[in-house]
Order: C-alpha cells, then structure tokens, then sequence
C-alpha cells in the first residue's frame, strides 16, 4: 500500500493535537523540525505499521517498543515536564516559545529514574 | 584530541545536528546508524546505553565521557573548543 506521506503528515498532526493538548504539549514552534519528525514517522507507519519516534531505538521488544509509540509523552510524563519537552522535540509545553533553549538531557542526567 | 564516537538513528534530526557539530569543528569521529545496523550490533549498543542509563539518541562517547542527547556546548567544553 502506497501513503501519501502529506495527507498523512496532516492527519498525524490532527491526531497528535487531539492528544498532546489536554497533557500540556504542544507542537514545537520549530515547523521545519515538525515536518521532517512527522516524514520519519510517516516513513515508520509503512516500514512497520507503527509511527514510532525517530530518536528512540526500536528493540523488537513490545513491552520497550510501545513506550516509544507518538506520542510518547505518558510513557516518559516525568522526564518529558522536566524537560519541557518531549525527546525527539516534536512536541513542547504550550507556554514554550524558544524550543531551542530547551536542554535535551537523559532522564538520569536529571535525576528522573 | 580524545577519540569520538558515536551511536545515532538515520531518522533523528538531533542525530544529525550532532554530526554536523563535530563535521563543522572539523572533530573526526566515528559514529554507527542503530536503526541501519545488524542485530549484534543493535544488542551490543542496546548493552552499552542500558549501562549508561541512556533514553534516546544521540549516544556520544568523547574519550571517558558519555553524553546523552544532543548537548553542544558539553561537546564543546570537552574537547576544549570553548577556550
């Protein structure tokens, strides 16, 4: 089956704002970043039927890999508020206006196990 | 000059930022794509980010030092560019 990376670029991001916004999340501000995140998981769904985030490893393990399913933030709700973001920077908390100044640090480097 | 290395994802636009970084530095590293390596690869990294408490990509290595995340100016401070 082919995608149409756009339109499913645009449905992703209807679904995303659905659920991202009663956590907090926005989308970055950052739009060139949106588009090519949103491409890669995009190119995801075709590879494994899944938009997986494109800075996480997929392990083939279920139990790690739904955990790295976008959005992701409920899996990492801790790290990702520390941050003010969420790891790949896709989406960030509603009052952020510079996402580049928000630091992307281990949950371990923050002190979040 | 301490040795990098690095693991990342074809698909990280953070990955990507850092190997510019370090091209742009003229840095000389190593760096492996997990998503486009072999399985003992993939377990061999897997082993070495579990270790290190690491979540995501990019996964640098700068002689003794491991820095998750994409962290310009840590890069920066060890390998002495910011002086």
């Amino acid at each position: 089956m082919t995608i149409h990376v756009e339109s499913r670029k645009q449905a992703l991001r209807y679904f995303y704002a659905k659920i991202v916004e009663p956590m907090g999340y926005k989308f970055s501000p950052d739009n060139e970043l949106v588009e090519f995140i949103l491409e890669q998981e995009v190119n995801s769904e075709g590879k494994y039927g899944i938009p997986f985030c494109p800075c996480q490893p997929i392990r083939h393990n279920r139990g790690h890999d739904m955990k790295i399913v976008c959005p992701c933030i409920p899996f990492h709700r801790k790290h990702f508020d520390a941050m003010r973001r969420c790891w790949c920077g896709l989406f960030v908390q509603q009052d952020v206006t510079d996402p580049d100044s928000l630091p992307q640090l281990s949950a371990k480097e923050m002190g979040i196990e | 000059m301490e040795k990098v290395t690095m693991y990342t994802l074809s698909t990280c636009p953070w990955c990507r930022k850092t190997k510019k970084f370090f091209s742009d530095h003229n840095i000389p590293f190593e760096f492996t794509d997990y998503d486009l390596a072999d399985e003992v690869t993939q377990s061999k990294i897997n082993d070495e980010m579990d270790a290190a408490g690491a979540d995501g990509f990019p996964f640098v290595m700068i002689g003794d030092k491991i820095i998750v995340g994409y962290q310009p100016d840590v890069y920066a401070r060890l390998l002495g560019l910011d002086k």
